[in-house]
Parts: C-alpha cells; structure tokens; sequence
C-alpha cells in the first residue's frame, strides 16, 4: 500500500471510532434522561446533615493492669472474729482479730491465700499480728472489709543495719537504722505495716511512726502489746546502731521520706 | 423522692440474687432491708435538676457516670488482681477491667478538679467466686447501659452526648456478653428502658458494696517499743 493509502485508511478509521462515541454519548443521555422523575430535590443538591460534634471525651485505649511484680493484698478486719487454724469453723481455734488497733485505726491483715470450706464458705488465709511472730490463720471472707493492694516492700537487714524499700521489686531507698539491743533483739521474719501516726506530741519517736504486725518477744508487758515501730528520733547521732527497745528507728528525714513512699500494708521482711 | 426497693428496679433479679449469695439473707429479708430513702449515701449520685445552668448539669452527669466507672472498673480490677475466676470466666476481668479503666481515665480527664473521688469498695467475696462474679457482672453492665441511657436526655453539650453515647454502646455490648456467659438472653427486649438516678443509687446502695474506707492514719502517740 502506498502511503497516501495509508494515510485514507486511518482517517477513516478515526471518523468510524468518533462516530461510535458521539453516538454513545447521546444514547447514555437519553437513557439518563429516561430514568430521571420529578422529585422535592435537585440531583446537584442533595439533603444537608449537620456535621456530627466530635466527642467531648476522647476514651484511650483499653488500659492493661500495671505490672504485678511485687504486688501484695491486705484486707481490713470488718467485725471482730475467730480466726481459725485451717478453713473450716470447726477448726482449732487460733485468736481472735479486732477490727480496729490499739492506735484506733482499722486493724488490716495481709492476705496469703483463699478456700472454700465444704459448705461453699469463702475463706482467706492471712498474716496475723500476733505472738509468736510469724503466725497465720484462717477467717471467713466475710469478717474481712476493703482489699487493699501495694506493689512496695521494706527489707530491714539487721546486720548491715540498713532498711531498704522496694518497689515492684526494686530498690528505691534505703537508710541506716537503728534496732534492738541485744537484750531487746528485734524479731526476725515477715511482717506487715498496720499503720501510721503523725502529728503527735513525743519527740522520741520522731515526726512520724509506723506501726507494723511484729511484736517484741521479750517486751510483752509493754503498754500497747510490744508492737515494733519504724519511726523517728530526737537521738539521730546513734544511728547507725544497736540502741532501741525492739523498733527500727530512722532519722527523721529518712521518716518522713519513707512516709511519702511507703503505704499501709506494706509487707515487711527483717533478716 | 419516693422510697424503692430492689425487687422493683431489678427486673432479672441478677444483682438480687448476688446480694442474696453475698449477705445471705432470704429474698423478702432483702427486698424489705433495700429500701431506700431520700438521703442515700452516695453523694456523687446526685445531679441538679433540670433548669440548672447546662455546665453544671453536664459536669455532674460526668461523676456520675465516672462513679458507676469507679465501681465497674474496680470489680473487675480486683478479681483480675487476686485471679480466683477461673474456666471461660478468666479472660472477663482482664478484658472489661481494662475497657472499664479507660472510661474512668477519659471522664477524669474530662473533668479535671471537678472529678469526685473514688470510693472505697468492698466486693464481699464476689471477686473471687465464678458464680457471684458472673451473676455481679450482669447486673452490673445492665445497670451502666441502663444509667447512661437514662442520661442521654438530660445532657445539654452535643459533644458530650456523643462521648456518652459511645461508652454506653459498649456498655450495652458488655451486657450482652455477660448475659450470654450467663445463659441469660443477651436483648431480651426490642426497647431498652433507662433506669433514672434514684433507681440506680438504690440499687447501688443495696449491694452493700460501698463503703467507708478504712482508717489507716492517726493522731494518736505511739505506744511502740521504742
């Protein structure tokens, strides 16, 4: 083919394809246009919606329980009761529990574990603050108040002479202390704290003073029970030492510390 | 406002039957202890009447829904913490406690200062039993779907309407799901009726859940070894 032939069949080629597009347009337009009935609106104006308000709260993501290294349970002590040797109130008879301290405030217990008796009974097993130290028991879930949890413990180390609070497991202070003469040894093993007291008039226990769950073996006559104390000092040039009556003493910067970081219910560990 | 009981508001009786296992008193000992009068103990359950100015109104719409987060939140925190539920139960605390925490950060956010505190909570054992935590749970949604739906009309801000409408659809999913773990129909209705303030303060002050809490500090001078 020559190239003026070639040349006559694309134009006629392109006039076939603009011809089959003008007609498809029309076709599309009339089938539109058949379709289309008469209605309250404009296609070009659709119904107007007021834009939705935001949220005034912005809700985050659903928030995990934060870690549980270290984490210990108390519960108060709601009505006076029987605490029982194992979880049943048939048991041997242990002692009986208050529901509030010598100092007034309620009376908590560290939680170790939990039973049901034969009739279906809730029981909790729990760290008792009573002679000989160390002692635990059993009592009905329902003589128990509030749960408590702290992710703190203190470990006091009688031969280095220092207390040290962790928290979820990990060192955040520690301090020199005082403790038992060797007349007045202050007992080894686990305890709790049961409490707090500030703002009183006696200098020789600080700004501050804790009371914990152990109870001095020699002192038992003391006024109040022989409760140990972790407290302050008005004698701070004799700590480091072997100087008190069974308590920890700090000085009382070292208190007043250990009062911002340390709740109620803290387990307590002397070695 | 006119006294109530529980036997009136809780139509499935689920949170009756958890007080009934918790305190062990007989359903007509109950119903007749659960009367509730004007002055109910929980003083974040209040909400101005309407006609009061509509920021005031709304900010105590939020503490009260973030007093009923305080209590959904907690129960389930607790029963996570101590891990007595067991079986299909076990991943419940841990999944609803944790959409339960979010909504109290949100409304504390929300509020700032203004947030009320939380209670103090004793579950009296239902933390740590699989029967009384599932039967506690039902009610417990039930009653948040039914408390914010409640609400939903008195809330002056649009965008606090619609913050409130998207926690009380998932508290309406909650529901259904403890219903379902419970054998309970999980919509039982075509139309859910909102339960007003009064009933849910009753209700909540029924189950002997809230408390004083523990004293723990005093004044008073050591009698301490020494």
């Amino acid at each position: 083919m020559t190239e003026i032939g070639k040349t006559r069949e694309k134009r006629l080629v392109g006039a076939v394809a603009l011809g089959l597009a003008a007609s498809t347009a029309v076709v599309i337009a009339l089938l539109i246009s058949s379709r289309s009935t008469p209605s309250s609106y404009a296609v070009d104006e659709p119904p107007v919606l007021p834009a939705s308000p935001e949220p005034a709260l912005k809700v985050p993501s659903p928030v995990p329980l934060k870690s549980s290294a270290g984490v210990a349970q108390w519960a108060s002590v709601r009505r006076a009761v029987s605490v029982r040797a194992s979880a049943s109130s048939k048991a041997r008879f242990v002692t009986r529990l208050a529901s509030a301290t010598p100092e007034g405030t309620a009376n908590i217990v560290l939680i170790l574990r939990r039973a049901k008796d034969r009739a279906g009974r809730l029981w909790v097993r729990v760290r008792l603050p009573v002679l000989p130290n160390g002692s635990t028991g059993w009592v009905p879930r329902q003589a128990l108040g509030v749960y408590g949890v702290v992710n703190t413990h203190l470990v006091v180390d009688l031969e280095g002479l220092t207390a040290t609070l962790l928290r979820e497991e990990r060192p955040i202070l520690r301090v020199p202390i005082g403790v038992g003469r060797p007349e007045w040894p202050t007992p080894k093993g686990e305890f709790y704290v049961r409490n707090m007291l500030t703002r009183y008039r006696s200098p020789f226990y600080g700004p501050l003073a804790f009371g914990t769950s152990a109870r001095s073996s020699v002192l038992t006559d003391w006024p109040g029970g022989g409760f140990i104390g972790i407290h302050g000092t008005d004698a701070p040039e004799l700590l480091p030492g072997r100087v008190s009556h069974g308590c920890i003493r700090l000085r009382n910067e070292d208190i007043l510390q250990l009062g911002r970081l340390m709740p109620v219910g803290t387990p307590v560990t002397i070695r | 406002m006119s006294d109530l009981t529980l036997g009136e508001l809780d139509r499935d009786g689920a949170l009756q039957e958890a007080v009934e296992q918790v305190s062990g008193e007989t359903r007509a000992a109950f119903l007749g202890k659960a009367v509730v009068g004007g002055a109910a103990l929980l003083g974040a359950l209040a909400v101005p009447a309407a006609g009061e100015a509509a920021a005031a109104s709304d900010v105590a719409i939020l503490n009260y829904a973030l007093t009923l987060e305080y209590l959904q939140s907690s129960f389930y925190t607790e029963a996570e913490r101590l891990g007595a539920i067991r079986g299909e139960l076990k991943r419940v605390p841990r999944q609803l406690g944790a959409v339960e925490r979010a909504h109290v950060t949100a409304l504390k956010q929300a509020l700032g200062r203004a947030a009320v505190k939380r209670p103090a909570f004793n579950f009296r054992g239902v933390t740590e039993d699989n029967t009384k935590f599932l039967k506690t749970a039902v009610a417990f949604e039930d009653l948040g779907a039914a408390a914010y739906k409640a609400q939903a009309a008195r809330i002056k801000s649009p965008a606090l309407l619609a913050a409130a409408i998207s926690i009380h659809s998932v508290e309406a999913r909650h529901a259904a799901w403890m219903r379902f773990l419970a054998g309970v129909t999980p919509a039982a209705a075509a139309f859910d009726e909102g339960k007003p303030i009064s009933e849910v303060r009753g209700i909540v002050a029924s189950t002997h859940f809230v408390v004083a809490r523990p004293k723990r500090k005093a004044r008073k001078n050591p009698k301490y070894s020494g």
